[in-house]
């Protein structure tokens, strides 16, 4: 059962990443050739991942929450005694990410409700890219953690 | 702006959070081991998570803050410190979690 929540929590988390990645860029304010990779994959409707970004957060924050008590009972006090205080410490930093990303979503989603003001474009951009930052942190941190000592092992 | 409110909440949840974790002011405590929750800390019974205990408390501090904050005050504040804040407070975070685990 853990196995499967942790696949699901994965899963969710890599569909997430490329919902906000595909929205960051599309906000950002950079020049690229029309028709290379990078130009397309920003050529987004960056609206319509908005709410979806907003319920794969939530959910994959829940999942990750319902993952919490196996992590702290079989993982936690084997990367203590393996003395990687770097990995405990990324752990520590992405519970606080993810705090603060849950806290950022309600006005996010405000931010992005159509039909958008231009005026918040600069707003919209930002939090886009905190959230974006916030998830590639918890994705790497997760997965790094998960190769050192899986919850099934 | 309708729904101003949650740009109130983003600007405090993080600052509460922040200071539940650091002052360790958790609205309950769940002790992996043994499956319970529990109101203090209970010794020889494991460790405890606090995470969802400080969530509790900023998420409702938080909206008790957004809704007595006046709607008009929330459309007047600067739309920017809905990130500059969070910012700030991930900036925090970063320093003290390095100073405590990667020196």
């Amino acid at each position: 059962m853990i196995v499967a929540l942790l696949i699901l929590h994965g899963l969710l988390a890599v569909a997430l990443l490329g919902a906000l990645t595909h929205q960051a860029f599309a906000v950002a304010s950079v020049r690229s050739d029309k028709r290379s990779f990078f130009a397309r994959f920003r050529t987004v409707n960056a609206a319509a991942y908005a709410t979806p970004i907003v319920l794969l957060f939530t959910v994959t924050a829940l999942a990750g929450g319902l993952l919490y008590p196996d992590y702290r009972v079989a993982v936690r006090p084997a990367l203590e005694d393996l003395q990687l205080r770097a990995a405990n410490g990324a752990f520590e930093i992405k519970e606080h990410l993810v705090a603060v990303g849950l806290g950022v979503l309600p006005a996010y989603w405000l931010f992005w409700r159509t039909p958008l003001a231009p005026e918040h474009s600069p707003t919209r951009r930002n939090l886009t890219w905190l959230l974006a930052f916030l998830v590639w942190w918890s994705f790497l941190t997760g997965h790094v953690l998960n190769n050192i000592k899986g919850l099934a092992q | 702006m309708k729904y101003s409110s949650a740009k109130i909440f983003t600007m405090v949840f993080g600052a509460l959070y922040t200071i539940c974790f650091y002052v360790d002011i958790s609205l309950f405590r769940y002790y992996p081991e043994v499956g319970q929750f529990h109101l203090q800390m209970t010794p020889d019974i494991g460790p405890p998570i606090l995470w969802y205990g400080w969530l509790a408390v900023a998420a409702l501090g938080s909206a008790a803050i957004a809704l007595l904050v006046p709607s008009k005050l929330a459309d007047r504040l600067w739309s920017g410190w809905v990130w500059v804040l969070p910012v700030v407070v991930v900036m925090v975070i970063l320093v003290y979690e390095a100073r405590l685990w990667f020196v």
